[in-house]
């Protein structure tokens, strides 16, 4: 189950996959997928489950279906670290893909821009849209909505019987949205929400509002 | 020369230090000198030492005629210890004997204390008697050629087996052991343990379940009686003696009085925080006693803690505030007086505490013990009892710890690399690994060399390979170099070591305590207040602060439990609260007005009766059993009545656990009557429903951290680079869902589950318990508020577990209406 937001006259649907919708641009915005990681644990020796490796883009394919947008936005970390053969799988996914990808770089994307661009993926520090700005860390900026990645968001919720739960979360303030980690293998980072944060949490099949 | 002329050697020197060796000495000697391996049952200085170290010694002069004036070098014994802090005592001894005997013999320690450069000469030439600790001992066999460091060793001597036996370091060592019967022929090998329940089967641990070595071996008891007199201090108010608590600090009074009467105590607490605690409140208290008392524990520096250990033996010290860290070896003759604080979980722990104090030969024993709250009383009469009958738990030895394994096969092909079939059959004689199947095998060393059952395109998995005549090799120095560091880290938790910033090092402390520090927070540590400055790799830099604190670290592994005889002692300590008062001791007595306000809400049952108390507080509804079985026992009955309740309706719990009872908090009322109709204690499908009570639970997720450390797959970091593969070390929570989600059937996720039920829950005890409650009439009270019973579990905060059968979303509606009143 989806959720809409109005931001600015703008219409956006967060999907519990954590992606986000941009109609009026039939943008896909993706933050966070740390594409590699698996590999990378493996290089060095330990054996995390292949399985992980093929459930991303699984995951990634299944959240384009959804939408089929004209553009898919990655707002960084991509890649998790240098070119493993991983890679290999994400060309392939790139190919069969019909979408116009961009690439917002983040801190962990430290592959060469030339072998994205040799894929036909644009490679950019920021996209400055109709006073939206998208960027891989948060970011304030006079006169721009900014949509960015990086923390991980989560959220802490506290109950009756001293229960608890912690879910990944779309945390938004007033000018800004960071989106939830993609990525399977990745961990959270619990943030407080103050007075006018909102926070969507991903529980399960559902975006839910707290 | 005959063995009588060489019996006569050692019983000159003894007749040389105006001592008479105890027979089970000479039992010793001889059946060492006829070849035999075996276990020695004897306790802590009962000289113990000598009756191995002389007829190793022996065993060299009856080769070695012109012994006086050549010296045949080379690696003759390996003397294992558990503990590195103890070498130094068996080193001195062993010198001694040397001396004497005007022997040219070397004896040399290696272990992560050792330096750098002694290592290296070591290496060139081992000394005759090499004293190391098991993960020294793997470290030896990751290295180049180590079969010829080995071949002429004649013996090696596992030190306080008990202590291994029933940890993870004892698999290692079994498997070390499986390894030297095959490189080194003549060697004997020998176990020295204290008394436990199933010392037969120590035995058989240590030299291999179907091996030629059992059968040619003894056990030998020392069989020393010793006079052990308990006496419990009972707070003088009991009316304002707390109900819960783990300090002790109310009754610091009354420990005062007990050093000023006696030459040297030892205040044994049961953490290192305590320890701290302890030793801080009484200076704070007492300042006369400043440079008179001092503190030990395991995470302090080896200088100070061997000054401790030294200043004990010349009788400058009053007291000493230590933690299990004192436990073992080390003879300490001055020691007059023993102090357990809090209770000590186990009768076996106990009696070797006690045994800490009159050391000499014919001496009595005394131990006081020191309640920390109310209910613990019940336990310090139960050990009364247990000591006056001489109760012994079991230690439980580990079977198939892939993990382990894992380590273990990584060490040989860094080192000469191996040949599976020949490892294959060595490792299936050692008793951890004695039902290792063909499958299970193969499983593991694909497991090794792929990462996985099946060669993927795209994988890049590197640790071990095959080369082409089949032997299995890292030829990668960085895998190598990574399996080094992991060897000695079979103990969970990332250590840091705590330095000054100019310099000096304090200690080690874990890192899950530093992380919740600031820059500019004060606390306490090896008994001084230091400020945090920061983290730079592995290390936590400080500085002297005057200000004061009330931050102590916290470190894991102290939540002990009771053991099944324990628990059972202390039902019937707590049944007799029911009889006549002349049929009470005195423990039990002075606990009266404590059952009184218990019976004004509830019972105190008497043992045909099962208690239940329910009650509201503004936390929600809970719900209190009591089994009185011990923690561990609990957590699984917990988690097996949850996950049985949470079937009949979506609900959500937290649990919490003690040595007395568990409770369940729910923020709805669980329905009691439809508990008992529905029967829910039942034994049919406890296995099945335990194993998905699991699934929700952390309990495997915990045992999980610890296997995927010591099996190489999450990485703890390079002494100096720690920081930097931080992230690995954060992954194994995030390891254990990926394997649940893709590789559920990977033996080292299933071993997680297994180590739960075998070592944690202990299958069997909750199958006991279970049948003994169906005998049992359960008695339901309704309290209005919480009782004497129930106020321990009801106010832990920490350690919950949690277990829900609801829907996420329905969850969190009721939690965002929460937020929402608020």
């Amino acid at each position: 189950m989806t959720q809409s937001l109005k931001i600015k006259n703008n219409n956006f649907i967060m999907h519990p996959l954590g992606v986000l919708y941009w109609a009026e641009h039939d943008t896909l915005l993706i933050s966070d997928v740390h594409l590699g990681k698996v590999s990378h644990f493996r290089k060095f020796g330990a054996a995390v489950p292949q399985k992980a490796i093929s459930k991303n883009f699984e995951l990634l394919t299944e959240s384009v279906h959804f939408f089929s947008p004209k553009t898919i936005c990655f707002m960084g970390d991509l890649f998790h670290s240098s070119l493993n053969k991983e890679w290999q799988l994400f060309e392939k996914w790139v190919k069969e893909s019909t979408a116009k990808i961009i690439l917002v770089s983040g801190n962990h994307d430290i592959i060469s821009p030339l072998k994205y661009e040799a894929l036909g993926i644009d490679v950019v520090a920021e996209l400055a849209w109709h006073g939206f700005l998208l960027t891989h860390h948060p970011e304030e900026r006079k006169g721009f909505f900014n949509f960015s990645g990086h923390v991980h968001p989560a959220v802490r919720l506290h109950g009756m019987g001293r229960q608890s739960l912690r879910l990944s979360c779309f945390f938004k303030s007033e000018n800004q949205m960071i989106l939830p980690a993609f990525g399977e293998f990745t961990g959270t980072h619990v943030m407080k929400p103050k007075k006018n944060d909102e926070v969507f949490a991903i529980a399960d099949e559902t975006v839910m509002k707290i | 020369m005959t063995r009588g002329q060489l019996h006569e050697i050692a019983e000159n020197w003894f007749r040389a230090q105006n001592w008479k060796p105890f027979p089970f000495q000479k039992k010793t000697w001889r059946a060492f000198l006829q070849g035999k391996h075996g276990l020695l049952n004897a306790p802590t200085g009962s000289g113990k030492t000598y009756a191995l170290w002389f007829p190793i010694i022996l065993d060299y002069i009856k080769n070695n005629h012109d012994y006086k004036t050549k010296h045949n070098k080379g690696l003759k014994a390996i003397w294992i210890t558990p503990l590195r802090a103890l070498s130094q005592e068996i080193k001195q001894s062993a010198e001694r004997v040397i001396t004497d005997l005007e022997l040219q013999m070397t004896v040399g320690i290696r272990s992560g204390d050792t330096s750098t450069k002694e290592r290296a000469q070591q290496k060139k030439q081992m000394p005759d008697l090499l004293i190391t600790t098991p993960e020294s001992l793997q470290l030896l066999l990751a290295t180049k050629g180590y079969a010829n460091i080995f071949k002429d060793c004649s013996a090696i001597v596992v030190d306080e087996w008990h202590e291994l036996l029933g940890t993870k370091r004892g698999v290692q060592m079994e498997l070390g052991l499986s390894r030297l019967r095959t490189i080194s022929k003549k060697m004997r090998i020998w176990g020295i343990s204290a008394t436990i329940g199933n010392l037969e089967q120590a035995r058989e641990v240590l030299l291999g379940p179907s091996s030629r070595a059992l059968e040619n071996s003894t056990l030998i008891k020392a069989n020393i009686k010793k006079k052990i007199t308990v006496k419990s201090i009972i707070p003088k108010e009991m009316e304002t003696f707390p109900w819960r608590g783990h300090l002790g600090l109310r009754l610091l009074e009354d420990v005062v009085p007990i050093i000023n009467n006696s030459k040297t105590t030892l205040l044994f607490t049961n953490t290192r925080s305590q320890c701290e605690i302890w030793f801080q409140k009484i200076l704070q208290k007492h300042p006369e006693y400043a440079g008179e008392i001092a503190m030990h524990h395991g995470s302090i520096n080896k200088e100070t803690r061997i000054w401790v250990e030294q200043a004990i033996r010349n009788e400058s010290l009053r007291a000493v505030v230590c933690t299990s860290s004192l436990d073992l070896g080390v003879d300490f003759a001055p020691v007059e007086t023993v102090v357990q604080i809090g209770g000590p979980k186990g009768v076996a722990r106990f009696l070797q505490r006690a045994g800490r104090s009159g050391h000499r030969p014919g001496k009595e024993s005394v131990i006081y013990f020191l309640p920390t709250h109310a209910i613990e009383l019940i336990e310090a009469s139960a050990l009364q009892k247990a000591v006056k009958d001489n109760t012994v738990e079991d230690r439980i030895p580990y079977l198939n710890s892939y993990d382990v394994l894992l380590q273990y096969l990584t060490t040989l092909a860094i080192s000469d690399g191996f040949y599976p079939n020949e490892i294959f059959k060595e490792v299936k004689q050692t008793f951890c690994y004695q039902t290792l199947s063909e499958d299970q095998w193969q499983w593991l060393l694909n497991f090794l060399v792929m990462g996985s059952q099946s060669l993927q395109s795209y994988d890049e998995y590197k640790k071990v390979e095959v080369e082409q005549d089949g032997r299995f090799k890292v030829n990668n120095r960085g895998v190598a170099m990574r399996h080094r560091f992991q060897i000695g880290t079979i103990v969970g938790d990332a250590i840091l070591s705590v330095r000054y910033q100019k310099g000096g090092y304090i200690g080690s402390i874990e890192e899950y305590f530093i992380s919740k520090l600031t820059r500019g927070d004060v606390f306490t540590f090896a008994g001084r207040n230091l400020e945090f400055i920061r983290i730079k790799g592995m290390q936590v830099h400080v500085k002297n602060s005057n200000k004061k604190t009330n931050k102590v670290p916290a470190w894991a592994g102290s939540r002990m439990t009771l053991s099944a005889q324990m628990s059972k002692l202390l039902r019937e300590e707590l049944y007799t609260a029911n009889l006549e008062k002349n049929k009470q001791s005195k423990e039990i007595k002075s606990l009266a007005h404590i059952f009184k306000r218990q019976r004004e809400e509830s019972i105190v049952p008497n043992p045909d009766e099962f208690l239940i108390e329910t009650f509201r507080t503004r936390d929600g509804y809970h719900h209190i059993f009591y089994p009185f079985e011990g923690r561990y026992v609990h957590e699984a009955m917990g988690s097996l009545l949850g996950y049985r309740i949470s079937l009949l309706s979506p609900i959500t719990f937290s649990l919490a656990f003690n040595d007395y009872g568990f409770e369940m908090l729910s923020d709805k009322e669980i329905d009691m009557q439809q508990v008992l109709d529905n029967n829910l204690f039942s034994t049919e499908y406890m296995l099945d429903d335990l194993q998905k009570s699991l699934n929700s639970t952390e309990m495997a997720r915990r045992k999980f951290r610890d296997i995927a450390v010591i099996s190489g797959m999450v990485f703890t970091g390079y002494p100096d680079k720690g920081v930097k593969m931080k992230h690995l070390q954060s992954s194994s929570q995030l390891l254990f869902d990926v394997f649940r989600d893709y590789e559920d059937d990977n033996l080292l996720f299933q071993q997680a589950f297994t180590e739960t039920f075998e070592h944690q829950l202990e299958e069997g005890r909750l199958r006991m318990a279970l049948e003994r409650i169906a005998t049992q009439k359960i008695v339901w009270k309704s309290c209005t508020e919480y009782t004497p019973f129930s106020f321990p579990l009801i106010t832990d905060r920490m350690s919950r577990e949690r277990l829900s059968s609801e829907k996420l979303a329905d969850r969190i509606k009721r939690m965002t209406a929460i937020l929402m009143k608020k």
